[in-house]
């Protein structure tokens, strides 16, 4: 039996938790967090140890396997506590805050033998998995350019406090959505060689972006765009939207369907010339236990199948997650360059103007310069 | 006894598994109470009496129809599904998950019952007695109902199967006592996860219970295995309501409504459709293939 343990317990660790706790080689051991009152009503139904301090847990419950669902400010201390604890970890997304304190975390797993992998869902997804293989496959060709787009209706007013609302906590739109934009970029396409064109905008937050795009440019001539706002209220859930132009093809895809568009008929994939539509009915299997999709049950699976098998190469760990992490701190540093301030971190966020407030975008700069020189 | 046809709701909120394309153009076509309405009328005209809703805004507005009218649906059973589970996720997302409890609670309930709350302890009321806190929430998704004569009270998939992962039985069974004891009605449960869900019912001892869950041909939305399915179906003592069974397309209506009646324990098929043409078809495949 592998013991499991969680640091965290909001929304994504509550999902975990079910998703796993009826996992067959799996045990639920215990369950960190820092509401007591969470943990009571846990406790009352759940056999499982709980505690308020991870360090006691970390030391006590012996864990194999930790499932780290915690704003992401301090996802860094608990992975390094994880890796002294020698424990196997899978981590929320996005991985760290800034690519320094992820490649600390990095370097410390160095010659480890632990599973590692963070929580980016959608390299699980049928659809995009399918996406993977057509492009690996070559079947549109050499990539040209590339959109991907994520909306949803997250935030339709200001997130005045708590973690979301501020950035180096890990909100905004960068870290909670851009992240997965930016990850299906990675999966599919491959880090671009540089960022340009950086825009992070607010529409109802004060403190964090509500809107992220970028453009990113590639040396061997292919480029592409992302485009991300969960402040679109005309999306009823979160929205991934990737569509990919090659040299013999497009495809148009999302978590439900894809559509692929071929110069030529492909007879080994039975598509014929011009437009074909999959839908994820035609090629989606069944999983062990099923919550919020197949994905979410599928990555878990994934982290047990690689402890259970002693394999540590991992569709989606760390190192793949880190790449991530520096494509947002790159494009956070072009924003404030596109704003002609000097850069001087990556923590800035460096937003345009509300959207329907009366302040002028050169007195937001003004404004935003004046803050600075303070 | 369950009504053979159940008529779903999907359609009319901009729900489809298969394609957020055509999700958006339902949510368009649906704007309207009209368009709702007209589609409830030919339903009704095909003979269908049974009418899932899942409660939601929208919903809330076609109960207040449905009472209002309530001469021209003489035999009209609902079968409401609940909790709206999207208003729940935002103000979890919000305001945490007492948070958000505390004010669906406080909104939905009356200033007796909130008397009662702040004298037992406000919050700790949630550590306390969860149950209390579920019945509670129950009334609140209710109240648009009152009136109206109720069949099946569906606890929906994302919380049945949810909780299901946990194992927590006196939730399950706290659920099913207060739907028949203070409603008079049946208590459903919809689930992704069909035989491990009529395992465990049954384990709570919650007897031949109502199970609604996606069953087709193509084996889509069928975990672990359609095999699995159809053994739980054949071997365990409950009452299956057949949804999904055209697979969001992947099967065609008359193999869809054939592979369902071949198995004579699922009692009831919820579809939803938004022509005149599909529910006609619909309701008469499952007729014929019925008897």
């Amino acid at each position: 039996m592998i013991r499991v343990g969680f640091v965290g317990f909001g929304r994504m660790g509550i999902t975990h938790f079910s998703i796993l706790n009826c996992h067959p080689d799996v045990r639920i051991v215990a369950v960190c967090d820092q509401s007591k009152m969470l943990l009571n009503v846990l406790k009352k139904r759940v056999d499982v140890a709980v505690y308020t301090d991870m360090s006691q847990m970390f030391e006590e419950a012996n864990l194999d396997l930790v499932i780290i669902s915690t704003p992401t400010s301090s996802h860094s201390e608990i992975v390094q506590l994880a890796i002294a604890s020698n424990c196997h970890i899978f981590v929320e997304k996005p991985f760290s805050l800034t690519p320094a304190q992820g490649e600390q975390a990095l370097s410390l797993l160095d010659g480890q033998q632990l599973v590692n992998q963070v929580g980016y869902v959608n390299r699980f997804n049928e659809v995009f998995v399918e996406v993977k293989r057509l492009i690996t496959q070559g079947v549109i060709g050499d990539i040209q350019t590339f959109n991907s787009e994520m909306y949803g209706a997250t935030v339709l007013k200001d997130a005045k406090s708590g973690w979301r609302g501020t950035t180096n906590l890990g909100g905004g739109c960068m870290y909670e959505f851009a992240s997965h934009c930016i990850d299906l970029v990675v999966y599919l396409i491959g880090s671009p060689d540089k960022v340009v064109g950086s825009v992070m905008q607010s529409i109802f937050s004060a403190g964090v972006e509500d809107l992220v795009t970028s453009t990113f440019v590639y040396d061997n001539g292919c480029s592409g765009t992302i485009s991300v706002n969960w402040s679109d209220e005309t999306f009823r859930k979160p929205a991934n939207i990737f569509t990919i132009i090659g040299s013999k093809g497009k495809i148009i895809a999302d978590k439900h369907e894809y559509k692929i568009y071929l110069k030529q008929e492909d007879i080994s994939n039975n598509y014929q010339k011009g437009w074909n539509t999959r839908y994820i009915t035609e090629f989606s299997k069944p999983v062990r236990f099923y919550v919020r999709g197949n994905e979410f049950t599928s990555q878990l699976d994934n982290v047990i199948d690689c402890i259970k098998n002693k394999r540590i190469e991992n569709v989606c760990d760390f190192s793949e997650a880190i790449k991530t992490d520096r494509i947002m701190a790159d494009i956070r540093q072009d924003a404030v360059r596109a704003l002609q301030e000097p850069d001087d971190g990556a923590l800035n966020s460096p937003l345009l103007a509300k959207t329907g407030k009366k302040l002028s975008l050169w007195e937001k700069l003004r404004k935003f310069g004046e803050r600075k020189n303070a | 006894m369950l009504d053979r046809v159940i008529f779903g709701d999907n359609q009319f909120f901009g729900i489809n598994h298969m394609s957020e394309a055509k999700a958006q153009s339902l949510d368009e076509r649906f704007r309207n109470l009209n368009a709702i309405t007209d589609v409830i009328d030919i339903a009704y005209e095909c003979g269908i009496r049974g009418f899932m809703l899942n409660t939601n805004d929208r919903s809330i507005e076609i109960c207040d129809y449905l009472r209002k009218n309530s001469s021209r649906y003489p035999d009209l059973a609902m079968y409401p599904s609940m909790p709206y589970a999207h208003k729940y996720a935002a103000a979890v997302a919000e305001k945490g998950i007492f948070g958000a409890l505390k004010d669906s609670i406080l909104a939905g309930s009356s200033a007796a019952e909130i008397g009662k709350m702040v004298a037992k302890g406000g919050r700790s009321l949630f550590e306390q007695d969860m149950i209390k806190v579920m019945q509670l929430m129950i009334d609140v998704e209710m109240k648009m109902f009152r009136g109206l004569n109720v069949k099946v009270v569906f606890l929906q998939n994302i919380v049945t199967d949810l909780l299901l992962g946990y194992g927590v039985k006196d939730i399950f069974i706290g659920f099913a006592e207060y739907i028949r004891e203070r409603y008079k009605a049946e208590p459903g449960f919809t689930t992704m996860n069909m035989p491990m869900t009529v395992e465990f019912l049954l384990d709570c001892g919650i007897e031949n219970p109502v199970v609604c869950s996606s069953i087709n041909k193509a084996g889509y939305f069928m975990n672990p295995s359609m095999k699995a399915y159809e053994k739980a179906i054949k071997d365990k003592k409950f009452r299956p309501i057949a949804m999904s069974i055209l697979a969001s397309g992947a099967v065609p209506a008359p193999e869809a409504v054939e592979y369902i009646c071949k198995q004579p324990q699922i009692e009831s098929i919820v579809f939803g459709a938004s022509s005149r043409g599909h529910i006609a078809e619909t309701k008469n495949l499952i007729d014929n293939y019925s008897q």
